[in-house]
């Protein structure tokens, strides 16, 4: 049982936000990502659930239990670091042993729940290397032992794979979703990545310039994005977002013209509005069907779908289609959209109007 | 080609260069190693002696003449009695100027610094009378606390300067595993800087063993370390004993040549660090 809240937590250095006034509750059991840019605040936050940063305001608590002020060891939560972290000094065995020697755990139980955590990450048979000798995807396999072997409340992962290659990656990520859901253990995931965070998250939390854009499960953050940012953020290729106005009933931007709903015209909207459209929402048509008409800017090819792209004013529209789709350059192109899948957001404010056009 | 020519002929001319200084600077070193090894007469020859005889048999006259052993004994005692205090404050001292953050960190690191930017006569008189009143003149516990004394700022800076190099996130890990700050100083900060406190010690050692100053001034017979004891063999009906200055002096110089050799690769590293990384 583990629940973690955020109330109102605010971290500054001097006249520097780095956490604004977050709000959030981390269900027990759940595996929540932060994810966002660099700077977003995201490792911030996760340091103060471990108390190794005080908030500055604002309260933490783990299971109704106020954290703010009580030292790390003390709040049961087990930390898994970017860099590993290891002791140099110690075999992979006393890393793991470390965390069960500081508790006082009775010696006699200490080594079979070394060599279980072990054998849970595959990494029973290095127990007596030094951590310098090993793989990087070793390292992090021994980090995350040492994490688990004395079962704490909560986990804490700041961007645990992103030192290591893209094929390992895809492994460790595999096991870590399989790891989490075994022990159960409510676990808050740091990262940058947004293949990360959709494939392993419960719930994501989108953060952005110190405070969250959006939380919700993957599904919600992909397909109602509440804002531009997170409308950017998430997805390869990104969200298409397209500046425009509306003139009698249609949006329209150069070269796309695009009827709105009913529904949608039935409420004041504001004079400028952001379109977006994610890329596989968007088809090659026919001149008559299509609300954009351009010329194509160019075409990748990527294996299993292409990826083309136009040009609307200064701004490109990039749509997924066919694996087979091939055309000369420059030549002229329809693409329709489907409207029951656009996003119209706010220019001013960059929030979400409302799903659909 | 041509390349190829010049460099070697630079090679050879660094070569030369470096060889000829290595030669300027050995030869003392060479000169009294050979006056150890002869007769009292043919040392003091005006003559210029072309094969000279080679013998250890004044060594046996010194060793049993004089209290060599003593002289060693209260140099190893002093010194490695400093090292270890300065280990036992420098230590923790380190730990806390490179990690904690509190009012006048800086000014207290710059103090101890400092306490090296006087000349060390200035403090002399006053140190004689502090050790007379406490009853420490002529013993191996006031050269201990003296070289300790004199040793603590560089033993701190240099061994702060390794702890700076250990990324912060591996106590962050100690920390959230459940260990104490003293935990996290002895078994994970120590172990990880054991290179810079090994040189760290051995430049303390180094600066201790030539110390002659207050030496001079605290040890007056019973606690003469080799430094002093040097000056001893000069003057009195013999005149000037150059075996056994020649004898005791390579006693000093041949366990520093051995530290400095098995720790040389850190020794530049640590003599250069707290200036770069200061």
């Amino acid at each position: 049982m583990a629940e973690i809240t955020l109330r109102g937590v605010t971290k500054g250095w001097g006249t520097v936000i780095g956490v604004d006034r977050i709000d959030l509750t981390v269900r027990d059991k759940e595996f929540m990502v932060f994810l966002g840019p660099s700077g977003c605040g995201k490792t911030t936050t996760m340091r103060m659930v471990a108390g190794l940063e005080e908030p500055t305001t604002g309260e933490i608590m783990i299971d109704g239990e106020t954290m703010n002020g009580v030292d790390p060891r003390d709040r049961d939560v087990a930390m898994v670091f970017q860099s590993y972290a290891l002791y140099p000094n110690m075999s992979i065995y006393e890393n793991i042993r470390f965390p069960l020697r500081m508790r006082g755990v009775p010696v006699p139980e200490q080594d079979a729940l070394v060599r279980k955590a072990a054998a849970m990450v595959e990494l029973g048979d290095l127990l007596d290397r030094k951590p310098k000798a090993l793989s990087g995807g070793q390292r992090q396999r021994a980090a995350l032992a040492r994490a688990i072997v004395r079962q704490p409340r909560v986990f804490l992962m700041d961007e645990p794979l992103s030192n290591l290659d893209a094929k390992l990656r895809l492994t460790m990520r595999v096991q870590l979703k399989h790891i989490q859901r075994q022990l159960q253990t409510t676990t808050i995931y740091v990262t940058h990545d947004q293949v990360e965070a959709t494939t392993l998250a419960d719930r994501i939390v989108v953060m952005n310039g110190g405070r969250i854009q959006q939380i919700g499960t993957p599904d919600e953050i992909y397909n109602s994005p509440s804002n531009v940012f997170v409308a950017g953020f998430i997805g390869t290729p990104p969200m298409n977002l397209i500046e425009g106005r509306v003139e009698r009933g249609r949006f329209v931007a150069p070269s796309l013209e695009l009827p709105l709903s009913a529904a949608t015209l039935a409420s004041p909207l504001p004079e400028k509005l952001t379109l977006g459209v994610r890329p596989e929402d968007a088809e090659v048509a026919a001149s008559d069907a299509a609300q954009i008409k351009s010329t194509l800017f160019a075409v990748e090819p990527m294996g299993d779908h292409t990826l083309i792209t136009t040009r609307i004013g200064e701004a490109f529209f990039t749509a997924k289609v066919d694996r087979d789709f091939r055309q000369a350059l420059d030549s002229p192109i329809g693409i329709h959209v489907r409207p029951d899948r656009v996003h119209l957001f706010a220019t001013s404010s960059g929030d979400r109007l409302q799903r659909g056009a | 080609m041509a390349l190829r020519r010049s460099t070697a002929a630079s090679t050879l001319l660094r070569t030369a260069i470096l060889g000829a200084w290595g030669l300027f600077c050995l030869a003392p070193i060479l000169y009294f190693a050979t006056i150890a090894l002869r007769p009292r007469n043919e040392i003091i020859t005006p003559h210029p002696i072309y094969f000279p005889t080679i013998t250890i048999e004044t060594w046996a006259k010194i060793w049993h003449d004089w209290p060599i052993v003593n002289y060693f004994t209260n140099s190893v005692l002093a010194i490695s009695g400093s090292v270890l205090i300065c280990l036992l404050l420098g230590i923790p001292a380190a730990y806390s100027l490179a990690r904690y953050t509190y009012r006048g960190r800086e000014d207290i690191g710059f103090y101890i610094l400092s306490t090296k930017m006087m000349a060390p006569a200035v403090v002399a008189i006053p140190i004689f009378f502090l050790l007379r009143t406490m009853g420490l003149l002529d013993t191996v516990w006031a050269l201990m606390l003296v070289y300790a004394a004199m040793n603590l700022s560089i033993v701190i800076w240099i061994i702060r300067s390794y702890m700076l190099d250990i990324p912060s996130e591996i106590e962050d890990a100690a920390r959230t595993d459940g260990a104490s700050d003293l935990r996290i100083l002895w078994s994970i900060i120590t172990p990880m800087c054991l290179p810079g406190i090994i040189t760290a010690s051995v430049i303390a050692t180094i600066f201790a063993m030539n110390e002659y100053l207050f030496t001079l001034i605290i040890a007056t017979r019973e606690a003469y370390p080799l430094s002093v004891a040097l000056a001893n063999f000069s003057g009195g009906s013999d005149g000037i004993i150059y075996n056994a200055i020649a004898l005791v002096g390579f006693l000093a110089f041949i366990p520093v040549l051995i530290l400095v050799l098995l720790i040389q690769d850190h020794l530049s590293r640590g003599l250069t660090m707290g200036a770069v990384k200061g």
